[in-house]
């Protein structure tokens, strides 16, 4: 599909730009040198944003301020993020190489060390009490309801004028969706965080074990699973004389990256929750799909076959997991990850049991695609009025020279050799679509060399656990699911080969009518869907759904999204 | 003392039983919780622990307890309630003690009683809390922590309904002779309102202690976190519907379900601790029921 | 005389000022906020330059297709708290007073006061597991009389009574305390008086106990009715379910889950504002009623 090819173009891209400027890093230094000494006028020119049509030769990506400007900040760090002894997050290694290599002092209004949900609500009382800082790291809505307030700098002009071509074409590999993203009204209002969609595919996981031992195939087409599913739940695979496991694992939310039903319902060439083009090229939201109907029957009888927990209906995700680490459960569509939550606590517990992920398998001839969702997730913007929009620019510069572009002693910036993430200290961030999968087309070669040698800290910890594993520890078993030869990433390469992804083709920010009309849809699916599910309802209540999703705003949203898509 | 009839021993005998089922009733999920927080995370995420901890390991205190800000946040703690119960305390006091009186002794008496519980009804919201906050000049100070709570209504009400409940004849006598209000109000009135007194002062305690969400928004530095707080702040979420790559490494360590159990305990712990002393108090009869109609 | 009086009542009046002073900073300014309610709320704009919307945030909230049954669903799980929610106390209260060993009442005190540390988070956990249909031991206790297992929290005719019942049991300590205090204040010779008559304890309990709480009792209920629109959001959001939406979903949730798509400080204000005026009205009806019934002024 064009993800692939766009994929491939900005490879070769880059590796040609790499080893342009590193020809031209001669230069470069000249060019910080007569920068650094005219910086004030430099400063004053990109504030104006009189340069950016001589883009280029006048503002060096890189170039350092002198004297020093401050810039405020606000944050987060997630919970696992950790410190060189004797730093924090007020004072590291990022926050030294601002200064030394950009003359940029970072100071933090606050930042936040916690779950994101609670970082979101500090926010949201500080943007809703105009108590911003220079650059904030939002989510989508917040950048939305910021744009609306008038809160936030338009940085098309420093961003045409400051960022390097390094940046613009990594920004633009993904086909300048992510920037889009960013873009009301045709100006860039933040830097999109890039990060990988291909991550969050959902796999089919299976219990191996159970599968050796009824004697089944592996699951090429739905019926396979269809098959496995009864097989699990009427044959006693855990050989305990008792009716008490199940053949596929669902949460009370329907979605999620673990036990959601969004690998189930792409086998039948159903979506959930995003746009797809109709025959005639409009965009139609997937919910209301004939195949969603077609999928929900079949989730309907195998609930009452008992293949799916009867109380699977108030059960969150760390309940079904509780299920699925006992032994209660031997199927479920996730994401790359799982196998270190919650399957790690499941072989540790039983070291005889095994998965192993394969691809969504269709219901048809027609090959299933995975959804994914949108990737970014977070933005970088810049207050209104800051003395200094195009700083935010430079750091994005510096972050994408320091760690894809010329990587820069990585084990400070990177990672430690203690295992420190010290990466995560970087205001702006953003790692390419392909950054988990990179480490395994990196890892996979040296697994039959034997050879770690030069592997970057992260990727030599996944070597580390491969090789444990290998060796009968079964602490590596996770890391070894995931990157290994039988892992998540070999089926999500098989993916990408057969261009088996599909993207939501809307990527803007949520519409008016979403924001009024959300969430009441929301529940009226779940609602809908969960009564479907457990039989408390007809599969036929699903055409009334669709009825009532139009009436209550469904239609509504969708002429606002295809007016938004007319305009792309 | 009183002489118990058969039908009384009975009665008796059931009440006890059913007083220790309930309280059994109560301790059973606090066994399970604390079971829990020093169990092995797979053990626990599987499900398989009840009241007895299986594959046993402290990691989850650890984990809590080793960090620095665990102790920075302990110090906050104290201070919040150190500090807030003795300023809440004598706020009771001074605002219960007229507002006991009937409205020949203070005229403007309801006129207050009124303007004091319309704050509890009504509530201005979340951001102009926060702006009000901000414009008194107390963010990111224990003063955040404290003024704002400052004023317990509830706590109010209580009390003022204990000092009626004070044989009008006390006064009297004492402005009899020649004693003010203050001198009534923390001579008389006060001594004799232990019971009320501990009962509000432990709620006030236990409700500093667990205060989390104004720690969260009005501190802007990670040590003015109180304990509360802090402990919110390390669960690890699962938000199952978007984990990013880089969160990988982070559900390899500790699991959710220990942790949060161990928060638990390391919250709740000192006031558990705390409760049974004030009990004291509660059991410390009124003795002068002398003056009586 | 009138100087005098009015000297007598000034110690009263520095008495309340402190906390006047503190109320009307921290409690009455944020009123100004209220105003959101009625208006489309932008951050960067100073307060009282919003566009004025009137009342089309409570009319957006009510034209959302399931506004009557949240509603209806709140009135109901919060009415049953606010009676179960005062009844178990008082009789637990009652019970506790007639403990004879010391030692055992106040083991009893502590220990029922303990669930109330427990947050919802970790308890939704716990209940979903005793409550479960299938391995739960309640539904296993259930069995053993013969009674069919009840799907507690996935049924629709369970849910609310579920969420009643375990939330009077993490907070009926609460309560217990404050009457078991104002059950210290009433005088000891009325009860030793009513022996020498030779009144049984039950007798006792109901001239001597009852009436002797009986204020305690009316201030508790009152201020509880405030509580008439506040089913527990904490509580009811960690276990509830779209399976049982249409009993369990209440006002609080529904409103957090329009706040997800977007920060709805406008609407949460809103809402807000009319739960207010509800328990408002509750509260000043039960205020008359005490006093002109009773003679009773509740504060």
């Amino acid at each position: 599909m064009k993800m692939t090819r766009t994929v491939a173009t900005a490879a070769t891209t880059a590796l040609l730009l790499a080893t342009v400027l590193s020809a031209c890093s001669g230069g470069n230094n000249g060019n910080q040198a007569s920068s650094s000494s005219s910086a004030p006028a430099e400063s004053s020119a990109a504030a104006s944003g009189s340069a950016t049509e001589s883009s280029a030769p006048a503002i060096d990506p890189l170039g350092k301020y002198d004297p020093p400007i401050e810039v405020t900040a606000i944050r987060p760090y997630d919970e696992m993020t950790k410190f060189v002894e004797g730093q924090n997050a007020d004072n590291n290694e990022w926050i030294s190489v601002y200064e030394e290599k950009l003359g940029i002092k970072l100071k933090h209004a606050w930042t936040f060390q916690g779950p994101g949900e609670q970082y979101d609500q500090k926010l949201n009382v500080a943007i809703a009490s105009n108590d911003l800082a220079d650059i904030m790291a939002v989510n989508p809505n917040q950048m939305k309801q910021m744009v609306e307030a008038g809160q936030l700098e338009d940085i098309s002009g420093v961003y045409e004028s400051t960022a390097s071509e390094f940046v613009k074409t990594s920004m633009n590999a993904d086909g300048g969706v992510s920037l889009k993203s960013a873009t009301f009204d045709g100006k860039l209002m933040g830097i999109p965080r890039l990060g990988s969609d291909i991550d969050n595919v959902a796999l089919l996981w299976v219990r191996t074990d159970w599968l050796e031992k009824l004697g089944l195939p592996e699951p090429k087409t739905m019926s396979d699973v269809l098959a496995i599913s009864k097989a699990f739940t009427t044959q006693d695979p855990d050989g305990n004389g008792k009716a008490d496991t199940s053949g596929l694992a669902l949460t009370k939310d329907l979605e999620g990256g673990f036990a959601g039903f969004e690998g189930f319902l792409n086998g039948y060439h159903a979506y959930f929750n995003i746009w797809i083009k109709d025959a005639s090229g409009q965009l139609v939201n997937s919910n209301i799909q004939p195949e969603m109907k077609a999928a929900l029957a079949e989730m309907q009888r195998m609930y009452k076959d008992k293949e799916i927990d009867k109380e699977f209906g108030t059960k969150d995700g760390t309940k079904v997991a509780e299920a699925v680490t006992s032994g209660k459960i031997g199927m479920y569509y996730g994401q790359m990850w799982t196998p270190l939550w919650p399957l790690q606590g499941g072989k540790d517990l039983d070291p005889n049991m095994q998965w192993r992920p394969f691809a969504i398998t269709s219901v048809d001839d027609k090959p299933a695609l995975g959804q994914v969702p949108f990737s970014v997730n977070q933005y970088y913007v810049v207050k209104k009025g800051a003395k200094n929009p195009e700083a935010a620019i430079k750091m994005l510069n510096l972050w994408f020279d320091m760690r894809y572009d010329h990587p820069y002693q990585e084990e400070v910036y990177g990672a430690t050799k203690d295992g420190i993430e010290t990466f995560k200290h970087s205001l702006i961030a953003g790692a390419p679509i392909t950054y988990n999968i990179d480490k395994y087309r990196t890892v996979t070669p040296r697994l039959d060399s034997k050879d770690p040698s030069g592997l970057k800290p992260d990727v030599q910890l996944i070597y580390d656990d491969i090789m444990r594993y290998r060796e009968g520890d079964n602490k590596g078993w996770g890391n070894e699911r995931v990157f290994g030869p039988e892992g998540s990433f070999t089926v999500i390469e098989k993916y990408l080969e057969t261009n088996s992804i599909l993207r939501n083709e809307f990527y803007g920010a949520p519409t008016a009518t979403i924001g009024e009309k959300g969430a009441t849809l929301m529940t009226l699916l779940k609602e809908t869907f969960t009564k479907i599910i457990m039989g408390a309802a007809p599969i036929d209540d699903f055409d009334k759904f669709v009825t009532d999703w139009k009436k209550l705003g469904g239609d509504q949203i969708t002429q606002e999204i295809n007016d938004w898509y007319a305009q792309q | 003392m009183i002489r118990m009839s058969m039908g009384y021993r009975v009665f008796n005998a059931f009440n006890i039983l059913f007083l220790v089922a309930l309280s059994f009733a109560c301790l059973l999920p606090i066994i399970h919780i604390l079971a829990i927080s020093l169990s092995g995370s797979s053990e626990a995420g599987a499900g398989l622990v009840s009241l007895w901890p299986v594959g046993f390991t402290t990691s989850s205190y650890e984990f809590i307890l080793k960090k620095p800000e665990f102790l920075t946040s302990i110090g906050v703690t104290l201070q919040r309630v150190a500090l807030g119960t003795v300023v809440g305390m004598l706020i009771t006091l001074l605002v219960a003690y007229p507002l006991s009186k009937e409205t020949h002794a203070f005229r403007m008496r309801t006129i207050y009683a009124w303007a004091f519980v319309f704050t509890i009804l009504f509530n201005g919201g979340l951001i102009p809390w926060y702006m009000t906050i901000k414009w008194t000049g107390i963010m990111d100070t224990i003063w955040a922590l404290v003024l704002p709570g400052a004023v317990p209504v509830f706590n109010i009400i209580l009390l003022l309904n204990f000092f009626r409940g004070l044989p009008k004849e006390l006064e009297e006598s004492a402005s009899i002779d020649g004693a003010g209000h203050w001198t009534t109000l923390w001579r008389i009135y006060a001594p004799l309102s232990m019971p009320a007194i501990a009962t509000i002062m432990l709620f006030t305690i236990v409700n500093h202690w667990n205060s989390w969400f104004d720690g969260l928004i009005l501190m802007k530095s990670h040590d003015n976190y109180p304990l509360s707080t802090y402990l919110q702040t390390i669960l690890v979420r699962m938000d199952l519907t978007s984990v990013t790559g880089e969160a990988l490494n982070n559900l390899r360590e500790v699991s959710d379900r220990t942790a949060k159990a161990a928060q638990i305990f390391v919250g709740a712990l000192p006031i558990m601790l705390v409760y049974p002393f004030l009990q004291r108090y509660f059991v410390k009869g009124i003795v002068m029921g002398s003056v009586k109609e | 005389m009138g100087l005098r009086k009015w000297r007598r009542e000034i110690p009263l009046h520095m008495m309340i000022l402190p906390g006047l002073v503190l109320i009307l900073i921290y409690s009455y300014v944020p009123f100004f906020g209220l105003t959101m309610a009625f208006q489309k709320f932008l951050p960067a704009r100073p307060f009282f330059d919003n566009p004025w919307v009137g009342l089309e945030h409570f009319r957006y909230v009510w034209d959302m297709p399931n506004s009557l049954r949240v509603l209806w669903n709140t009135l109901y799980i919060a009415s049953l708290k606010i009676v179960v929610g005062q009844l178990v106390p008082i009789a637990v209260a009652l019970l506790l007073n007639e403990l004879r060993k010391e030692w055992l009442k106040r083991g009893v005190q502590t220990l029922i006061y303990l669930p109330h540390f427990l947050s919802w988070i970790i308890l939704g956990g716990i209940l979903i597991d005793i409550l479960s249909p299938s391995q739960g031991i309640v539904n296993q206790l259930l069995g053993v009389f013969g009674i069919e297992p009840i799907y507690f929290l996935g049924d629709n005719r369970w849910f609310p009574i579920t969420i009643v019942i375990s939330d009077v049991w993490k907070e009926f300590g609460f309560n217990t305390i404050v009457y078991l205090a104002a059950l210290t204040g009433i005088n000891p010779s009325l009860y030793e008086a009513a022996v020498i008559d030779g009144a049984s304890r039950w007798k006792q309990t109901l001239n001597i106990t009852l009436p002797g709480i009986l204020p305690i009792v009316v201030l508790l209920a009152t201020l509880s009715l405030g509580n008439v629109l506040n089913a527990g959001f904490d509580q009811v959001f960690n276990l509830y379910s779209p399976s049982v939406y249409e009993s369990g979903d209440i006002i609080d949730t529904l409103v957090y889950r329009v706040g997800l798509e977007q920060a709805q400080y406008s609407v949460a204000t809103a809402i807000g504002l009319f739960k207010s005026i509800v328990s408002c009205v509750m509260i000043s009806l039960s205020y008359f009623l005490a006093y002109r019934l009773a003679n009773y002024r509740i504060f």
